[in-house]
């Protein structure tokens, strides 16, 4: 086998890995939780309990993801990307993680807002109006706008690929998209979180 | 180690380089599209939301918007109209313009101002002294 047999070998050989590995973490990680500990205890005494917890994994994950193409944006804006593929790749991901922020959110918000003494919402009307009738109602609303940004960012990566990198406004829209929705993301999760802290579903 | 023993590998390419594409000329078109469908999904939203505020009886149609197709919209509230109103005006609009627009060469550039513009009016038609405001509540 020669040196560069040797080399690809190895490259073909780590995306696999790198994939094989962090599912088998994932699945032994919550394999070992499931069968170890209460796991009713970890997501919370609250009905909305379980869609808390997908839609804060999943913003989380968005969170990650929107970052690094936060990153992969700037460099797309200054004309230095090198990782153009890593890019069109994360933009999918991230639309997705947008989608399914959304809809468990939705679900939860049914818990936020049930018509109940003790809901979030009812907490907040009577205690502190202020964080459901302007946090709160700006977070539902700017969260969806995440949604077309990062669909509109994927969609024009996709569409026109390397010549998104010939044309300069191409580039600087796309990075606009991801910066924007970025933004509107860490609006979403920030007031999300500390809504969450102040009253759990 | 000897130095006969060193295996001189060849220099790795840790980076992708891109050729000049080979494809045709793809319109600005396409991409202008795509930007003003997700503005007008994002005003639709914005625009949809102060008028639910300003009337019941409007708000009250939202939500039987919603009810029609979304799971658990009765517990969601107008909340889910809201948002079908904001898909189909996003969606709608992105299949009109985007035939509409496919084979025209725009100027993304201005295009690209009128989105951001249109994106900074529909964040602050949801900021919510703003909306309560126009929705006579302020």
């Amino acid at each position: 086998m020669t040196a560069l047999e040797d080399v690809r070998e190895i490259r073909e050989a780590s995306t696999t890995s790198l994939v094989g590995v962090i599912l088998i973490m994932i699945a032994s990680a919550v394999g070992f939780t499931l069968l170890t500990a209460p796991f009713d205890k970890l997501l919370g005494p609250g009905g909305g309990a379980l869609p808390a917890a997908i839609h804060g994994l999943v913003a989380f994950l968005y969170l990650f993801v929107g970052t690094i193409g936060l990153y992969l944006g700037w460099r797309l804006l200054t004309g230095h990307i090198r990782a153009f593929a890593d890019l069109q790749l994360l933009a999918v991901v991230a639309a997705t993680f947008s989608f399914l922020a959304i809809c468990f959110g939705n679900w939860l918000y049914i818990y936020y807002r049930a018509p109940v003494a003790d809901s979030p919402r009812s907490y907040f009307v009577k205690n502190m109006p202020e964080v459901h009738k302007i946090f709160f109602e700006f977070k539902e609303f700017g969260a969806l706008f995440t949604l077309p940004l990062a669909v509109c960012a994927a969609f024009i990566l996709w569409r026109y690929g390397v010549q998104t990198l010939e044309r300069p406004w191409l580039r600087y829209s796309v990075a606009v998209l991801m910066g924007l929705a970025f933004f509107y993301l860490v609006v979403a999760f920030g007031l999300g979180a500390a809504v969450t802290k102040l009253r759990p579903a | 180690m000897s130095p006969s023993t060193i295996v001189v590998k060849p220099e790795e390419k840790n980076v992708e380089v891109w050729a000049p594409s080979v494809r045709e000329r793809i319109p600005g078109g396409i991409a202008v599209g795509a930007l003003m469908a997700a503005m007008v999904g994002m005003l639709t939203l914005a625009v949809v939301n102060v008028f639910t505020t300003a009337s019941p009886a409007f708000n009250t149609w939202v939500h039987n918007v919603g009810k029609f197709w979304m799971p658990g919209a009765q517990g969601i509230g107008p909340y889910s109209g809201k948002e079908t109103l904001a898909l189909v005006g996003w969606l709608g609009s992105w299949v009109i313009m985007h035939f509409a627009l496919r084979k025209r060469d725009l100027k993304v550039s201005r295009w690209l101002i009128v989105f951001l513009v249109g994106v900074g009016l529909a964040t602050t038609l949801i900021w919510p002294p703003v909306f309560e405001y126009l929705g006579g509540h302020g």
